[in-house]
């Protein structure tokens, strides 16, 4: 009995024995399973891992905003919602589709539509809402459905400047304009991110995160001056509207800087709401689009006149009492005139005279200045989308390609290139660099980017451009083509323009379309604003000084006033006068160089490499003599660059 | 004696010490999913550590508690059992959670009547067994009571599609028979039986066929039914020997579903990598020796098949849920022993080490 007893309980062991037996064996295939999974496989499990967390997040920045000159706001950035779903975790689409309608202000059906979707991840509900706080509470609470902040574009100024700023994709790219141009900047380098997300694709901030937390972008800050802009928009408008044009465009510069300090356009748009306005109104006409200049183009040609000497102010053409014969064509003046001096030629708008002092300049000539004055080629300013225009190589000259081209015909230009010439003469000589983007600014404040003004080419003399000057001036005195852009206070150098405009189907010139246009800069002896107006096929009146004048007449008035510039007395010649002006803080900051880019620097002490660095810079020659540092130099330094002679150094 | 003295010692410190390290996992399991549903990253935290409190506070009393009650109240328990899974069905006493229906809600407290269900079979086999100590090799009353009877009880759990616990509560309870002696060919035809009743039920319900096919190829479709799976595999692959650092894990991110529940030890393997799931294992097989002990110095028949029994309850379920995260199984909704979060399983697991004490104890007071 006790033997039978003891066998039974060595049976009972043996039995427990297997079943531990088989739980150490199960435990012991669980420790080997980890082993695999976590050292043998693991690196290529923790790959997969990564590859599923770490995304390149496009963490919407907060795009930097655009300020005027005087850091006044032309677009900011808000932040806004934006709701999005993620079907596959809802329990019924229908249901949440209910609950949406109302708050996102779409059928219900419509939203369904988007959810029911195979197999779809992530969908966009509704973008850049405006959510009250209980309806965003509403949203969250439903099941797969989320807000996300985005940022949304707002131009708080409307109109105004829209053309030229361009505007952003829902996106927050920037598609036309300088949000395009600096789209990089304003968006922030760094704002590409690589963080960890969850499932659900959000972003689980980690402490390591937060010091790379995204960059804001950068900031803008243009040339443009938002009050002179405004009158620019105001006078042009105004024009295009009582003359029922299809557009124009006013520009206005520092002839001194080339900065743009307006750039105004028509048609136009509000970048707020894009999609009312058809795509033909947020064009930049001010440099994509093209024109024939007409008559205003001549001050280029007698400029290039003067500076070869082949011309003087009085100088006298006949002009053939109105009817001159060239190989086929027989060109016309609107008046009849016999004698006429260089400066009556200019007063009148004869194209004759125009003519007959391009065929004495000759082919080569024209060309050469022309280029030089920037046509045919880009500006190269930082807006997108800018035109390069026509002027063609003498060798594919017609016979009367020489004459038309003297006043204006048979060559194309953007309004930003005839803006860019008329400064070089109100600027004694200087080709500048046009330019509409200040300076580039971290969020703090920090420079990252300063744009100076740089001179491009000398291209004619001081002397030269003050002849012109007070031959331009002429043409605003009473009973000249330009009379109406006079200014009581001020005297203007201006030029009118009357261009017909081709006809693109049946080529040569559409009967009744026409350009008008007035160039010119105030005060002539004194420049502080070069300026552009062109009217696009006016109704009625079309000549330049009757339709372009008077918008001229009232941008450089208000705009003087606003910029609080007085009537003086002649004085000093213009451009030493201005150098003055700027030379005064410049030597205060010690700095001579980029400040007044027409002024001989100071190479005292430089070397010859460096010397020659800072005259390519603003092209000009030098002449050296010796070696090791600079001397002594003629002109001295912070006088005009001379524009024949070359800069002499001397090195020691 | 020291030797023995030790054993209720070890059995108290590695409980307690998972339960701790199940508080700290789920607390950190849970805190961000917590955050986004709840807006209180301690929300779960909060629940579990209530339960494991008056888990232990459960523990302690069933050690108090003369094991000789299962005995006598065998039938009892295991009636009440029966009507708990059957009031499932009861419109506003149960109700269903994670798309299954195992949930009762009795007043205040809500519970899953399948994990008390599990002690009760195990009471009734316990004492039916040591009952039929000397007709344990017929096939009745030997056998067939002792597989019919806990039998009803695993249906009423399958029927609310708890396949998990029905298939751990079936294995137990061969494992019981099988210690007490049953002969083997019962065993193994009653097996063959099951298993022809099991291919039936899988080919019938579909979402267990997807979760066979899943375990067999997760990456089949990684995006949709492996998902889970595969998450789990980077969680452990992430993790390495040393893992990533406790609260540093990633995949508890809404990457893993059932986080803080089933696959808990996914994120351990992560956070705390080879070394913290070797930890657990350990810890389960030290619980193993020490029930194993307990039941070799069982007074009489009755505590040393109950102390097999709960010991089984345990450790098996430990084993299996493993083998589900780590895809040696198929997945089946089985938490992890001590450390998942849920109450009612916590409890009943805390209650079950009480009861092995209480044999422990009577077996040195005699």
């Amino acid at each position: 009995m006790r033997r039978r007893k003891k066998a039974k309980a060595d049976y009972f062991k043996l039995r427990l024995t297997v079943v531990v037996g088989l739980f150490l064996a199960a435990f012991g295939v669980i420790i080997f399973r980890a082993v695999q999974l976590q050292i043998v496989k693991g690196p290529e499990l923790k790959k997969m891992a990564d590859r599923q967390h770490r995304k390149t997040l496009n963490l919407q920045s907060k795009r930097g905003d655009i300020y005027d000159r005087n850091l006044k706001a032309l677009a900011v950035s808000v932040e806004v919602d934006s709701v999005f779903a993620q079907p596959d975790k809802m329990e019924s689409p229908r249901a949440t589709a209910r609950a949406l309608s109302r708050v996102l202000g779409v059928s219900s059906f419509e939203i369904e539509k988007k959810l029911s979707g195979e197999g779809r991840r992530f969908v966009w509900l509704k973008r850049q809402v405006d959510l009250k706080s209980e309806d965003r509470e509403l949203i969250r609470g439903l099941e797969g459905v989320g807000i996300i902040k985005e940022g949304r574009r707002f131009y708080p100024n409307r109109q105004l400047a829209s053309n030229l700023i361009g505007f952003t994709g829902v996106d927050a790219n920037g598609l036309e304009g300088v949000e395009k141009y600096y789209d990089a900047m304003l968006k922030g380098s760094s704002a590409r991110l690589t963080g960890e997300r969850d499932a659900m694709g959000r972003v689980i901030l980690y402490d390591d995160l937060d010091k790379a937390v995204p960059l804001q972008g950068m900031e803008v800050e243009l040339t443009i001056d938002k009050t002179v802009q405004y009158i620019a928009e105001k006078s042009l408008k105004k024009a295009v509207d009582s003359f029922n044009a299809k557009g124009g465009t006013a520009i206005v510069m520092d002839p001194l800087t080339g900065e743009v300090l307006a750039m105004a356009n028509q048609p136009s748009f509000d970048p707020n709401d894009i999609r009312r306005y058809g795509s033909g109104s947020w064009r930049n006409r001010a440099v994509t689009d093209t024109f024939e200049p007409g008559s205003t183009f001549k001050l280029f040609l007698i400029a290039a006149a003067l500076e070869e000497n082949i011309v003087k102010p009085e100088s006298r053409y006949f002009c053939e009492n109105g009817k001159y014969r060239v190989a086929d064509r027989v060109f016309h003046d609107t008046k009849e005139h016999g004698w006429l001096t260089v400066t009556e030629i200019l007063k009148y708008s004869s194209n004759i005279g125009t003519a007959k002092i391009g065929e004495e300049l000759g082919s080569e000539q024209v060309y050469r200045y022309l280029k030089a004055f920037g046509f045919g080629k880009r500006n190269g300013v930082d807006l997108p989308g800018e035109a390069a225009g026509v002027l063609r190589h003498p060798k594919d000259w017609s016979k009367v390609s020489l004459h038309t081209i003297s006043f204006g015909q048979g060559v194309s230009v953007t309004g930003l290139q005839m803006v860019t010439a008329l400064s070089a003469i109100a600027n004694g000589g200087f080709l500048m660099q046009p330019y509409v983007v200040k300076s580039v600014k971290e969020p703090g404040g920090r420079p990252v980017a300063e744009t100076h003004p740089a001179v491009v080419k000398r291209i004619i003399s001081e002397e030269t451009a003050s002849k012109l000057t007070r031959m331009m001036v002429e043409s605003t005195r009473e009973k000249s083509t330009g009379e109406l852009a006079a200014l009581p206070d001020f005297e203007v150098a201006g030029k009118t323009g009357t261009a017909q405009k081709p006809d693109l189907k049946k080529g040569g010139y559409a009967r009744g379309a026409y350009i008008a246009s007035f160039l010119g800069f105030v005060p002539a002896d004194d420049p502080r604003l070069a300026i552009l107006v062109t009217v696009d096929e006016p109704e009625v009146e079309h000549y330049g000084g009757t339709v372009a004048g008077p918008v001229f007449r009232e941008i450089a008035e208000e705009s003087l006033a606003y910029l609080g510039v007085f009537r003086e007395g002649a004085g000093a010649p213009k451009v030493e006068k201005a150098l003055m002006h700027k030379e005064a803080p410049a030597r205060a900051a010690g700095e001579t160089f980029e400040i007044r880019p027409m002024a001989v620097p100071d190479f005292t002490g430089k070397s010859v490499r460096m010397v020659m660095r800072m005259s390519r810079e603003r092209s000009f020659d030098v002449e050296i003599k010796g070696s090791g540092r600079a001397v002594s130099q003629s002109p001295p330094p912070g006088s005009s660059i001379p524009s024949k002679r070359p800069v002499k150094v001397e090195f020691r | 004696m020291t030797r023995i003295r030790d054993i209720d010692r070890v059995l108290i410190i590695s409980t307690l010490l998972l339960v701790v390290l199940g508080v700290v996992m789920v607390y950190s399991t849970s805190y961000v999913v917590a955050m986004k549903r709840f807006g209180d990253e301690y929300f779960f935290v909060k629940k579990h550590l209530t339960y494991a409190v008056a888990g232990v506070v459960l523990m302690i009393a069933a050690s108090r508690v003369p094991y000789v009650l299962y005995r006598k109240m065998a039938y009892p328990i295991l009636i009440a059992a029966a009507v708990f899974l059957i009031l499932i069905y009861i419109p506003g006493i149960g109700f269903s959670a994670g798309g299954a229906r195992r949930w009762i809600r009795l007043g205040p407290v809500a519970f899953q009547p399948s994990e008390p269900a599990k002690l009760a079979v195990i009471f009734f086999l316990a004492y039916s067994l040591a009952a039929k100590r000397d007709l344990i090799k017929t096939f009745s009353p030997g056998f067939l009571p002792n597989v019919l009877i806990p039998g009803v009880i695993i249906g009423l759990i399958m029927f609310e599609t708890d396949l998990g616990t029905s298939l751990a509560l079936a294995s137990i309870v061969f494992l019981m028979i099988f210690a007490a002696g049953v002969r083997l060919r019962y065993i193994l035809g009653s097996l063959a039986l099951l298993g022809l009743g099991l291919w039936f039920v899988v080919h019938n319900f579909r979402y267990m066929m997807d979760r066979i096919l899943i375990f067999v190829d997760p990456w089949k479709d990684p995006e949709g039914k492996g998902f889970q799976m595969i998450q789990s595999f980077l969680a452990f692959g992430s993790g390495g020997i040393y893992g990533v650092g406790l609260g540093e894990g990633r995949q508890k991110l809404f990457f893993l579903p059932e986080a803080h529940t089933d696959f808990i030890l996914s994120v351990i393997g992560e956070e705390l990598g080879l070394i913290g799931v070797a930890g657990v294992v350990a810890f389960f097989v030290v619980i193993l020796a020490c029930g194993m002990k307990v039941a070799m110095k069982a007074k009489d028949l009755h505590g040393q098949y109950l102390a097999l029994g709960l010991t089984f309850m345990v450790v098996f379920q430990a084993a299996m849920n493993m083998g589900v995260v780590m895809g040696l199984l198929p997945p089946k909704g089985l938490p992890l022993p001590f450390i998942s979060y849920g109450g009612t399983s916590l409890m009943v697991n805390l209650v079950a080490i009480g009861i092995l004490l209480n044999i422990y104890i009577r077996e040195n007071e005699a």
